[in-house]
């Protein structure tokens, strides 16, 4: 790999080369994030924001093709890159007006309906400023390969560390798994059959009685769809760093710890000089040991956990417990965050060029939930996990969960528990009592109370980053009577962008939950539409023909 | 929560989709309130939140022409009227015909449609090309295209339908299931839900692809049958498309939203009923897929977003049910729209209306009315166009 040559490309017209199997949007990290996106509606200034190829803050133009993620796309010599949705340039784009003329937002539900001779005109005038790119313009199109179909006793969705636990354990019962992984290989593992840079995208309710259990359909970015067949699924993908409400949380420079690391690379420095971290646990931590001496104020919701202290302690970087972050500041980029503490402490600016989001680490849950998983809500950290028995059996006959997706910390005895069970199949499939809900509230909840009564000041707080939605629009459909997460999602288009829902719904159920004065599972959750990434027409027209099967 | 206030209502609607909620819309401005609208689901739960947002006026029967063009003048009026931005944008209905028995069927519609003074045209390959370049003219053999056909966003039209029943006085209750309709005498007198029984004299079967359980509630048999149908939506692209496209054969049909997606669809035979669900399958993925890259090549590099699926409630001569149901008296059947109720609504519905408060209608008993179905012979199949 070292002596493989430099990938040349052009990014808007000009020259680049980058080593080969790095991000575009590594690549363009200098010291800050690359600024390659403007947002839907407002034409705000977005960057890589989750880094793990799920939101909207880094899409581009590769070759005519439109929407690709800088992200997790790996350039090769020759691409002629373009940014989208900006006119003249993703750095000053005079749509961006947009933003500051409506500071609280355009009203596309109420507004533009008089007078009635010019509606037309808006019609033509609103829907230019929709969508990203323009229409795919690919050179001559090359027969697609037609999708492969494999099947196997059981797939492993994630090849993480738990994911291969659950794999070795497989093989020495003389069971060979196939694991699917939407990641980059990492180091070689012969044992394996892993198949990297594989999204599962929609894995459907076991169907029939004849046949396979389960079908997955899984996406690999420039090749073929693949389907698999197969009798057991072990869920095994693992979680998220997610999303924070505060004004100006959409800034270039504001991004998770999934997204500095993804930036970052495996040694490389971070997409930042002076960065406040926010989160008080284990993932804050993480990015305390990796980027301590880029970090200059690590500040938590709630309280701070011994082991941050001791590690912050070390690096003489302030703490900041139970502290409300009451605005980013800055336009291209962040210039300095507004902190205040809890209960109505007095505000103070902290100069700094990012915004590490490590306070709140969710569930890859979506695949269960389509599967028809029963899921139960858990307030610590506020998110849906699986019903499971001790082996990792989910309430769905075949399908099992385990490592963070299910809630646990993926201990390597649970791995061989598990796969004993995959391997036996033995008995009735028992029906999983509902995991033990927690009593203690999320330290958001008291949060974000605290964060909806104080005066917002300036600034847009974007409650959804793929289509724009604010927190003020949430708010004002739930002060209108639309309740409940399906409703205000249709109300509101919440949740109905790119990302399908990861960044925006967990605070837009904490927040609903505070607004409708009821708990989070009653404001409910959203079906989860497949597929759970974007497929390409392209990659589902060539999917295998099914053998016939009995319907679900 | 989710109870009624009151005890007594003069109508009772079950189901709070476009079609129940115009219904007591219209009741209400007539002044014949009290009206209650019952759903056990939440509000757009049901096909009112499922549907591709199309609106036409391109039908084989002249009555549903009639009633669709005065829908698309109420829907041009309802951001003045209601207070929410639908955004109806009249790109047009543009339908596609592969062979010469496809061309005959848009002839034959294309003659009614005319013959009412809307500008329908017929189109040869190349004129389809010129109203939408962006398709592939292999198996094309011809369209129809109508400029004044369109399509809307149906959740703020709910929305508008919604506040403006509240704003009138009107009841709506969420999450409450009609349990059975209660008679006295050979007429209804009430309706039973999980929170007790509410008194009434007419109640409005507006159910959806659930009216044939609903109907079976009150005791009566009815032939209409779901059909479940999928619907999926791509990631947003700068508008490219103006009409809405619909091809007879395959029932692909899609449009491009003011959102900048594409939203279609493909007529995929299912199990009928609505035991099942509303599930996704991967054969629906497939074939809308491959259908579209054939139909519209650069779209191959197109990511779909998400899909879903609704019901429609569907009859055997393809035409709605509307009035009381001959059976039981003050039991008032508003159903069977084949996937076409949120397009004709504000038209239907007024006609519900009217058969509720007991007033004639303008609408042909053999087409419409609950008891053609049991006239001998039956009906036949009058409305053939039952795509898009």
């Amino acid at each position: 790999m070292d002596t493989a040559p430099p990938r040349e490309y052009t990014v808007n017209g000009a020259g680049l080369r980058s080593a080969p199997a790095v991000p575009l949007a590594r690549a363009l990290s200098r010291r800050h994030p690359p600024l390659l996106q403007r947002s839907i509606r407002y034409h705000r200034p977005r960057a890589p924001f989750c880094g793990v190829g799920f939101c909207t803050g880094c899409l581009v133009r590769v070759n005519g093709i439109p929407n690709v993620r800088a992200c997790t796309y790996e350039p090769r010599s020759g691409d002629r890159i373009r940014t989208e949705n900006a006119w003249p340039s993703s750095r000053f784009d005079l749509l961006g007006l947009l933003d500051v003329i409506f500071p609280h937002g355009i009203d596309t539900l109420h507004g533009f309906r008089r007078p009635r001779m010019v509606v037309p005109w808006y019609h033509r005038v609103v829907r230019q400023l929709a969508g990203y790119g323009k229409l795919p313009t690919p050179g001559p199109a090359a027969t697609p390969p037609p999708g492969e179909l494999v099947d196997r006793p059981v797939v492993i969705v994630g090849a993480g560390r738990t994911g291969r636990w659950v794999g070795e354990q497989l093989n020495a019962r003389g069971v060979r798994a196939l694991l699917l992984d939407r990641r980059a290989p990492t180091q070689p593992e012969p044992a394996l059959e892993i198949r990297s840079r594989t999204t599962v995208a929609f894995l459907p309710p076991p169907a029939g009685t004849t046949g396979r259990r389960f079908r997955l359909v899984a996406t690999q970015p420039g090749s073929s769809a693949l389907m698999v067949r197969a009798e057991s699924v072990v869920v095994a993908s693992g979680g998220y760093d997610t999303s924070l409400l505060f004004p100006g949380n959409d800034r270039p420079g504001v991004l998770t710890a999934d997204g500095t690391l993804a930036l970052s690379g495996d040694h490389g420095a971070p997409p930042f000089t002076h960065a406040v971290v926010v989160g008080g646990g284990q993932r804050a931590a993480a990015m305390l040991d990796r980027f301590g001496e880029a970090v200059d104020a690590v500040v938590a919701p709630g309280a701070i956990e011994p082991q941050v202290t001791a590690r912050a302690t070390n690096l003489g970087v302030p703490l900041y417990p139970r502290t409300i972050i009451a605005r980013a500041n800055g336009h291209r980029r962040v210039r300095s965050v507004l902190l205040a503490s809890r209960g109505r402490g007095a505000s103070f600016e902290v100069p700094v060029d990012a915004v590490v989001l490590a306070h709140r680490r969710l569930p890859n849950n979506q695949l269960l939930f389509q599967a028809g998983a029963r899921m139960s809500w858990r307030s610590i950290p506020g998110g849906y996990y699986p019903e499971l028995d001790p082996a990792g059996r989910t309430s769905v006959p075949g399908l099992f969960a385990y490592g963070t997706v299910a809630g646990g910390a993926g201990a390597p005895a649970d791995a061989s528990t598990l796969a004993e069970c995959v391997v036996t199949n033995a008995g009735p499939w028992p029906d999983p009592s509902p995991s033990i809900v927690e009593e203690m509230p999320n330290e958001l909840d008291g949060y974000y109370r605290e964060f909806l009564d104080r005066p917002r000041g300036r600034g847009k707080t974007i409650a959804c980053a793929c289509e724009d939605v604010l927190l003020e629009e949430v708010e004002e459909a739930s002060r209108a009577g639309f309740r409940g997460i399906e409703v205000v999602k249709r109300y509101t288009s919440l949740g109905t962008g790119l990302c399908q829902g990861r960044y925006c719904l967990p605070d837009a159920l904490l927040l609903l939950a505070i607004l409708e004065g009821r708990t989070p599972p009653e404001v409910g959750y959203i079906r989860q539409r497949p597929p759970v990434v974007p497929v390409t027409l392209g990659a589902l027209a060539e999917l295998p023909e099914p053998a016939p099967e009995s319907a679900a | 929560m989710n109870v009624p206030s009151r005890r007594e209502y003069r109508t009772v609607i079950v189901g709070a989709g476009i079609v129940g909620l115009f219904t007591a819309y219209h009741l209400l401005r007539a002044g014949a309130g009290p009206v209650l609208v019952l759903d056990r689901g939440f509000l757009s739960s049901g096909a009112s939140g499922r549907n591709g947002g199309g609106v036409r006026q391109q039908w084989e029967t002249r009555a549903t022409v009639r009633l669709a063009r005065e829908a698309v003048a109420a829907y041009r009026r309802f951001g003045a009227d209601f207070g929410y931005n639908i955004w109806f944008r009249q790109g047009g209905y543009l339908f596609l015909g592969g062979t010469d028995a496809d061309m005959a069927r848009l002839r034959k519609v294309n003659e009614v449609v005319r013959s009412e003074g809307l500008d329908a045209r017929l189109l040869d390959p190349a004129g389809v090309i010129r109203i939408a370049p962006e398709l592939n003219p292999t198996g094309i053999a011809g369209g129809a295209f109508l400029p004044t056909d369109g399509t809307l966003y149906p959740f703020p039209a709910v929305w508008g339908v919604y506040e403006a029943v509240r704003r009138l006085g009107g009841e709506v209750v969420l999450g409450l299931e009609a349990r059975g309709v209660r008679t006295d005498a050979g007429r209804v007198v009430g309706v039973t839900t999980d929170a007790g029984e509410v008194t009434t004299g007419h109640v409005v079967n507006a159910a959806g692809g659930w009216s044939a359980e609903f109907a079976a509630r009150a005791g009566l048999s009815v032939p209409n049958v779901a059909s479940r149908h999928e619907i999926l939506a791509t990631e947003p692209l700068k508008p490219f498309l103006d009409p809405m496209i619909v091809r007879l054969g395959d029932g692909l049909y899609f449009s491009q939203t003011m959102r900048g997606e594409i939203v279609g669809g493909l007529s995929l035979p299912h199990p009928p009923g609505t035991e099942g669900g509303m599930p996704t399958s991967p054969e629906f993925l497939r074939a809308f897929a491959r259908a579209m890259v054939g139909l519209v090549p650069a779209l191959r590099h197109l990511g779909v977003l998400r899909a879903w699926s609704g019901f429609y409630d569907d009859t055997p001569d393809g035409l709605p049910v509307i009035g009381e149901d001959p059976r039981l008296p003050g039991f008032v059947q508003a159903n069977g729209f084949g996937g076409h109720g949120f397009m004709l609504a504000p038209a239907t519905t007024l006609r519900v209306a009217r058969s509720v408060l007991g007033e004639p209608t303008d609408l042909d008993p053999a087409l419409f009315s609950p008891g053609r179905f049991r006239t001998p012979g039956g009906p036949r199949p009058a409305e053939g166009l039952q795509l898009g």
